[in-house]
């Protein structure tokens, strides 16, 4: 069965249910997120509370539990 | 005895009031400010005005008129006169006559004497330059304070020697634009620099956090900085700070 979570967007406010496997990554999360809000090519990071998670780290590795709520944030490049 | 109103006549009077500030041991800092764009007028302007007292400034980019919505030290006569950090260092030093403020025309790629400096501010607009400076902060353990800035948001991260870096916290998002900025014409390589929505409130906002992360650390107060990155949303004006975890994969930190 796998992990349903809350995935937040910071920029548009608005949020997606996902299904996850204990196996996919941080990095398939913020990519599928980016994906279907079609959003621009940019750099993005995904937290949890107030950690920021690490992108190589899978499901059961960054501690992702049943309805976590997680925020896809983006990384500002400009200066 | 005293004079009367002596505490007038001090520049620094007001910024001691506050107790953990050490405006000697921030005069003694040496500051590389890389990048003499929006960031790095807002970020030099604030160094100045905080005390530090020997700053570098390292540009290789002339001044345009779109410039000129953000940067306070930048006049239309300087477009396409002026090298953005010859222009910043000459008009930042009006502000205070006793600070050495150095321009060198050159890339962030281009510098090589990194262990020169106690500190460096991060005011690049791209991720290659970014993970250049982040490189060399790690292996030459400088405390480097980051800042970027899109429309209106922003992010301040502080990178202290043996806590987590820049690309401790980057994923594929990252590398896949920085990618993007490379194109092969068949004549060699050209480094594009998409015109990103930019405007002086986040920059200010950013720029002045990442100096008062500078302030900490110059005043021996590595202890009260942001733990480890601070993301800045102008629209709500939250600011929400997020640890980030040292990646022991990350090639800063392989030998450690």
């Amino acid at each position: 069965m796998g992990i349903h979570v809350l995935v937040k967007n910071a920029t548009l406010g608005a949020t997606l249910k996902m299904d996850l496997g204990p196996k996919e990554t941080v990095y398939d999360i913020i990519e599928s997120a980016a994906e279907f809000w079609k959003k621009d090519p940019r750099a993005y990071v995904l937290r949890k509370g107030k950690s920021l998670l690490r992108a190589t780290d899978t499901v059961m590795e960054a501690n992702i539990l049943n309805d976590d709520v997680l925020e896809l944030l983006p990384d500002p490049e400009g200066g | 005895m005293i004079r009367a109103k002596e505490y007038d006549m001090d520049r620094f009077d007001r910024s001691k009031r506050i107790d953990w500030v050490n405006i000697d041991k921030i005069g003694r800092a040496r500051c590389l400010v890389v990048g003499a764009g929006a960031l790095g007028n807002e970020a030099v302007k604030c160094l100045v005005l905080s005390g530090f007292r020997d700053i570098t400034i390292a540009d290789n980019d002339s001044v345009v008129t779109s410039n000129l919505n953000r940067c306070v030290f930048f006049r239309g006569s300087d477009v396409k006169e002026g090298m953005k950090s010859d222009i910043l260092a000459m008009r930042a030093s009006e502000l205070d006559h006793e600070v050495t403020i150095t321009p060198r025309r050159t890339l962030a790629q281009d510098i090589g004497d990194w262990d020169e400096f106690s500190m460096i501010l991060g005011c690049v607009d791209n991720i290659s330059a970014r993970l250049h400076v982040n490189a060399h902060a790690c292996y030459h353990r400088i405390p480097y304070v980051d800042g970027g800035t899109d429309g209106m948001y922003g992010k301040v991260q502080v990178v202290l020697p043996d806590g987590p870096c820049l690309q401790c916290s980057m994923n594929r998002s990252h590398y896949g634009i920085a990618e993007t900025r490379f194109s092969c014409t068949g004549n060699g390589s050209v480094f594009y620099v998409p015109k990103m929505a930019a405007e002086i409130t986040t920059t200010s906002a950013i720029a002045a956090m990442q100096i008062r992360e500078a302030v900490k650390i110059a005043s021996g107060r590595e202890d009260i900085c942001i733990r480890n990155a601070a993301f800045y949303d102008g629209m709500s004006g939250e600011t929400i700070v997020l640890e980030i975890k040292k990646d022991d994969r990350c090639a800063n930190h392989e030998e450690e």
